[in-house]
Formats: C-alpha cells, sequence, structure tokens
C-alpha cells in the first residue's frame, strides 16, 4: 500500500534535467560530427583549345612537364619529386608543392607566366593526378594542360 | 526590482534554467545543420580521391547551369560514364546530351566526379568528350579528408 501511494504522490510534470542530458548528448554527438564531416571541394581548370586566345605576352611562358607514372612517380622537368615509398610524403608531396611554389614566385616577379603540362601514363591513376592538382592548387597555378601517353590533346 | 528575475528576495543570483535551454536548443539546431547540410549527395559506388586544397564549391554556380559527370570504375577494367543518373555506353550520345545542355546555356560547366582507382586515360576519354561537345570549363571534383 506504501508504493501505491508514493507512486501517486510523484509529481509527473516535464523533468527539465534528464532534458537537459539529452540534448547535451545530442550537442555533443553533432560539434564531433562537424569536425569529421566530408564536404566536397573542386580543382577547377580550363580545356585547351575550347577557351578564347589570350593575346601574347612578349614574355615566353615557364613551361614545366609533370609526367605522373603508372607506379604514381612523379617527375617535373625529368627530377623525381616526393618518393612514392615515403607515405607521409605520398599525398601532401611537399618537395613538389614547394618547387612549384618557387616556380611561380619566380614567374610572378618577373611578370610571367607558367604553363603546366601534366602528362600521365594511360593506366596512372586518377587519384595521383588529383594529388598532383592538389599541389598545383596550392602554388596557384591555374594554367594546367593535360596529356596521357604521348599523344597530345 | 519587480520582474527583473535571475535573482531571489535575499539578492542572491539564481541559476535560470530557462535562457539554458534556449541557448543549448540554438547550438544544437546550428551543429545539426552544418552536418548536414555539407554531407555529400555523391554516388556511393565511387570513392572519391582527398585534395586538401582544393576550393570549396561555389555556392552562386550551382544548381544553374551545371553538370555531373560520374564516373565509376568496377576494378576490373570498366569504367561507366553516368549524367544526372544515366548510363551512357556510347560515348557519342553523351557528347550529343553535353552539346544541348551547353547551348541551352553558354555558361555551362560540368564537374567530373570520378573514382580514384580509374586509369588517366579513362578521364583524358572524358575530358576529350566535353571538349568535343565545346565545354571549356570543368571541374575535378575531390574530398577535403579521408
Amino acid at each position: 500500500m506504501k508504493r501505491y501511494e508514493e507512486a501517486e504522490s510523484v509529481n509527473m510534470g516535464f523533468q527539465i534535467a534528464p532534458m537537459i542530458d539529452v540534448v547535451f548528448v545530442i550537442m555533443l554527438f553533432f560539434m564531433v560530427m562537424a569536425g569529421a564531416a566530408q564536404v566536397e571541394h573542386e580543382l577547377k581548370t580550363s580545356l585547351p583549345g575550347v577557351t578564347a586566345v589570350q593575346p601574347e605576352t612578349s614574355d615566353m611562358p615557364d613551361e614545366i612537364t609533370i609526367i605522373v607514372a603508372e607506379d604514381g612517380v612523379v617527375t617535373m622537368n625529368e627530377e623525381e619529386f616526393d618518393n612514392v615509398a615515403d607515405k607521409k610524403r605520398i599525398k601532401s608531396m611537399p618537395d613538389l608543392t614547394d618547387a612549384l611554389t618557387r616556380l611561380k614566385k619566380d614567374a610572378d616577379a618577373r611578370g610571367g607566366k607558367v604553363l603546366v603540362t601534366l602528362q600521365t601514363e594511360e593506366q596512372a591513376k586518377y587519384e595521383r593526378v588529383i594529388d598532383v592538382l592538389n599541389s598545383l592548387a596550392k602554388a596557384r597555378i591555374e594554367n594546367v594542360t593535360f596529356t596521357v601517353g604521348n599523344e597530345d590533346q | 526590482m519587480g520582474g527583473g528575475g535571475g535573482s531571489t528576495e535575499s539578492g542572491e543570483p539564481e541559476f535560470q534554467i530557462a535562457p539554458m535551454i534556449d541557448v543549448l536548443l540554438v547550438l544544437l539546431i546550428f551543429f545539426m545543420s552544418i552536418t548536414t547540410s555539407e554531407i555529400i549527395k555523391v554516388d556511393k559506388e565511387i570513392k572519391l580521391p582527398v585534395a586538401p586544397d582544393a576550393k570549396k564549391k561555389d555556392k552562386k554556380t550551382e544548381g544553374h547551369g551545371e553538370g555531373m559527370l560520374n564516373i565509376r570504375w568496377d576494378g576490373k577494367g570498366k569504367a561507366t560514364f553516368l549524367v544526372d543518373g544515366h548510363t551512357y555506353d556510347q560515348m557519342d550520345a553523351l557528347m550529343e546530351l553535353l552539346q544541348k545542355k551547353k547551348n541551352a546555356s553558354p555558361d555551362y560547366r560540368v564537374i567530373i566526379r570520378a573514382d580514384k582507382n580509374l586509369p588517366a586515360v579513362e578521364i583524358q576519354k572524358a575530358m576529350g568528350v566535353l571538349g568535343n561537345a565545346g565545354i571549356d570549363n570543368i571541374a575535378f571534383s575531390a574530398l577535403n579528408q579521408e
């Protein structure tokens, strides 16, 4: 009988404390998720040949050829950058990014342009091409041309 | 001081639960919106590559005059080209479609969402089709982190 009386006397109104607990937990969840959210970004480029011809400048642009091999080895002007075996460097490619940034700064100082030709072997992975494009984006180089194998686009 | 609230008659400040709940709910809605709105709506069969230094998508151009070219890779040597959920086996049909879209809006741009394991030759094929359709403004889609 005592138990029944107790139950009747319990206030069944809205409980604020458990609600705050729950809200806190949900908020923490979303705060953590916000940091780990995957967002889609884009690497812009424009196809050569279709775009309007730019007026020729008196300076010759710096032409660089970056070759992406099937095994992921990236060479710029016949010099290998960021060894594939080094897993720390394979994604961010700091050496290539630094070299490209230097070239871009030099070209900017002279008022010239940097033209990059990205030559990829047929079976080279797209992921590796994106790694190189990411380095180019970091170095703020926008004039990129693509070729596959030895055939020009 | 009538209507001031927040303190007892003895002058000691009292913890107010109602404004705290207001603030909590606002924070909750804020974090919910930033996590859910940014979740990408991509083809689940495509594993996008990662490019942390790529630019964020321009919201202004989104929606009008923008197309998605999804390229799946089955890992056995077959690439599948999709535009608006339709598969295009023939490159000519894909080129015709893109040409029509380009004619309809001259600023038409295409975002290539390709699988990270795709061979570069397939990307070249896609860019060849885009070039033939007269589309010069293209972008490669990538994720900000793994």
